[in-house]
């Protein structure tokens, strides 16, 4: 499940660029789930682990991601560290939830990230409360940040 | 600083082209957008200068800032516009907010959080958008947008409740005018306190009326509470003070002037945000007169039911 610390929370990494730079492997970029968030949030096609087809900026390295991809990258990876999501952008709110699908994983918000207008299940790690659509999220979270 | 300026800035493969208007501006928005490409390339450009490649105009230098050293790097920084990328801890620093207040540069935050410290106008905060290729070079062009547009409401709205976030006259004014009208006043007593309100009153019909100036850091969650609900609205001019300037209670030829160009008129270093620019402006041209304007009661003369009615037309008539 997707568990959110919102606020302030001294163990996350708030800098999520500059720990991905240093971090990152280079099957991380090939595995399936990085392609499709690669191809869906930065409009970008993986050609190899150094390659990545950008349709602005050309060929880049994974360096050259967007923060919210490189962030989604690190949480689906590095399940035992606490990530700064706020550096993820709306566009990147589903792929939260499907990793929180596949794994329990606990990121840091500092702002309401928007999660659609569909049912979806959160833990509120703050006060450990379960929250199902935007309504309640918006409710609990508004008084966190 | 003081007034507007536009910003180019382009390579090979990219073209941005946004107007800064006040001390603090917010980027925010989707992954993706080209914030942080936006400010490498201003890095890279104050490195390099035109030998990177990057062509640059503004009438003020551009410079980032980052890193451990923000404060002595501040410190040597004058008449600039200081572009700050997230993943910066100190932005959310009192020590920061209070270097912003003292400074005579402009700022442009790429931030999605929403840093209470700093009084940003709601009017400032931007996306940027691709919008297509610009002109026969495969260069693509970026631009801003205003990420909380005017807030309109189609239909009459009629609340049951308004929400002020003014405690003394600005309060003071909508408690009057409700007595022809049908809405409860309620002073929010600052506004950190507005979505605590709205939450309390979760099943009422309620406008909120807050100072647009300095209200940034709290629309990340208010509007997304007012977006939930059909029986929320929200109306944010600059402050009150700006709304009674606004109406032709002071008639003033030079008011008009300042007022179409407020930017041109507010020195950063003075004012943190406008809407205390606007407070002293107030003051200034009610002096000695009857309508002699006090923040912390409002003056009998703006109960006056045709002064209250001139004031009043400066909200959206669907509003009321």
């Amino acid at each position: 499940m997707l568990k959110i610390i919102f606020g302030n929370c001294e163990n996350a990494i708030y800098n999520t660029s500059v720990y991905f730079k240093n971090t990152y492997q280079d099957e991380w970029i090939t595995n399936g789930l990085s392609v499709e968030m690669i191809r869906d949030v930065d409009k970008s096609v993986v050609v190899g682990p150094h390659m990545i087809e950008s349709p602005v900026l050309g060929a880049i390295t994974p360096k050259e991601l967007s923060g919210g991809v490189k962030t989604l990258i690190l949480i689906s990876k590095e399940k035992s560290k606490i990530f700064n999501a706020s550096t993820c952008g709306d566009n990147c709110a589903k792929w939260l939830l499907k990793i929180g699908e596949m794994n329990d994983v606990i990121v840091n918000l500092r702002h309401i990230m928007d999660f659609g207008k569909g049912e979806f299940e959160i833990e509120v790690l703050n006060n450990h409360q379960i929250v199902r659509n935007m309504k309640e999220l918006v409710d609990v979270a508004g008084a966190m940040i | 600083m003081r007034g507007k300026y536009l910003i180019t800035i382009k390579n090979n493969v990219l073209r941005y082209q946004f107007e800064i208007r006040r001390n603090i501006t917010i980027i925010r928005g989707d992954s993706a957008t080209g914030k942080t490409t936006l400010i490498d390339m201003i890095r890279e450009y104050y490195d390099n200068g035109e030998q990177s490649g990057i062509i640059l105009q503004c009438k003020k230098t551009c410079v980032v800032l980052e890193g451990r050293q923000w404060k002595v790097l501040l410190e040597n920084i004058h008449d600039s516009i200081i572009f700050i990328d997230e993943g910066n801890r100190f932005i959310t620093t009192d020590e920061f907010s209070s270097a912003v207040k003292q400074s005579d540069n402009y700022y442009v935050i790429v931030t999605r959080e929403g840093l209470p410290n700093l009084p940003y106008s709601t009017e400032e905060i931007y996306g940027i958008k691709n919008s297509g290729k610009y002109g026969i070079l495969q260069q693509t062009y970026q631009e801003f947008y205003r990420i909380y547009g005017d807030v309109k409401n189609s239909i009459q709205f009629n609340p049951d409740i308004i929400i002020v976030e003014d405690s003394n006259a600005g309060y003071e004014f909508f408690e009057n005018a409700a007595e022809d009208r049908v809405w409860e006043t309620i002073s929010a007593g600052g506004k950190s306190n507005i979505y605590k309100l709205l939450k309390k009153f979760d099943n009422k019909k309620i406008l909120v009326i807050a100072d647009g100036a300095a209200f940034g850091p709290e629309m990340d969650r208010v509007m997304k509470k007012i977006n939930l609900s059909a029986d929320k609205a929200i109306f944010l001019p600059e402050s009150f003070e700006w709304l009674i300037l606004k109406s032709d209670v002071i008639r003033d030829k030079a008011l008009e002037e300042v007022l179409d160009n407020p930017g041109d008129y507010i020195e950063s270093r003075e004012y943190m945000s406008w809407e205390r620019f606007f407070t002293a402006l107030l003051v200034d041209k009610t002096k000695d007169t009857y309508l002699s304007y006090s923040k912390s009661k409002l003056n009998e003369a703006y109960k006056n039911k045709k002064i209250q009615q001139t004031i009043l037309q400066e909200v959206p008539k669907q509003l009321l």
